[in-house]
């Protein structure tokens, strides 16, 4: 077996490394391309470049904006409930 | 005449699912479309490897994660042997290289039986269209 093959399937026996912080988050962009790439594949009549690219990136646009909103609604929910509530709480209102 | 028809009809959309079910892709090659089979092999393939990369093959577990086998088992047969492979438990896979492992290639797997299901519909669009010329 030759380094170069010893090395390629090495790579597909160990994990990497990814550490679980913010930036971790950014694995989605690829697969969020790939599930663009193939569902417009299946759904357009004739698959001619640039359209395809257009429409692929616009559905790309719309999915991560979406996904953007949610984050925020959620990071919203998750300040309110974890750094005002509890203070609110406290507060006597008598 | 009709019933035979109907077979054979029967016959080839099993045989465009199985095909797209082997090879990603395979399916709409096998119907003349070979523009679409391309991008479909290519993202399916490219997915699935990327998944295998990030976790290692340990990702495919048959035993341990039974709904994510399912998933991954729609890329190919050739998952079944990984599967075998791995449920020796020599590659351990934990924390988050599993996760993101997992989703890839349990995505892929399911964006094929999406492709699966496209190129049978197709087939069948154009077996109606040949029955009715």
């Amino acid at each position: 077996m030759t380094a170069f093959n010893a090395i390629l399937l090495a790579s597909f026996t160990t994990p990497m490394h990814i550490g679980t912080n913010p930036a971790s988050m950014l694995w989605l962009l690829p697969l969020l391309a790939s599930f663009v790439v193939v569902y417009k594949a299946t759904k357009v009549y004739r698959i001619r470049a640039y359209p395809f690219i257009r429409e692929s990136a616009v559905l790309f646009g719309s999915i991560l904006a979406f996904i953007i909103v949610i984050a925020l609604v959620l990071y919203g929910v998750t300040w309110v409930a974890t750094e005002q509530l509890p203070g609110l709480l406290n507060k006597s209102s008598f | 005449m009709a019933q035979s028809w109907k077979d054979n009809h029967t016959l080839y959309l099993v045989t465009i699912g199985l095909l797209a079910w082997l090879v990603p892709g395979a399916g709409h090659y096998a119907l003349n479309d070979r523009r679409r089979a391309a991008v479909v092999g290519a993202a399916i393939i490219l997915t699935f490897l990327v998944g295998l990369y990030v976790g290692s093959i340990g990702v495919i577990d048959p035993v341990g994660a039974k709904p994510w086998y399912v998933a991954q088992i729609m890329n190919s047969p050739v998952v079944f042997l990984l599967g075998r492979l791995s449920a020796t438990g020599d590659f351990p896979v934990y924390g988050r290289p599993n996760e993101i492992g997992q989703i890839y290639t349990s995505t892929a797997g399911l964006l094929n039986l999406l492709c699966i299901v496209n190129a049978i519909h197709l087939a069948h669009l154009r077996g109606i269209e040949r029955a009715d010329d």
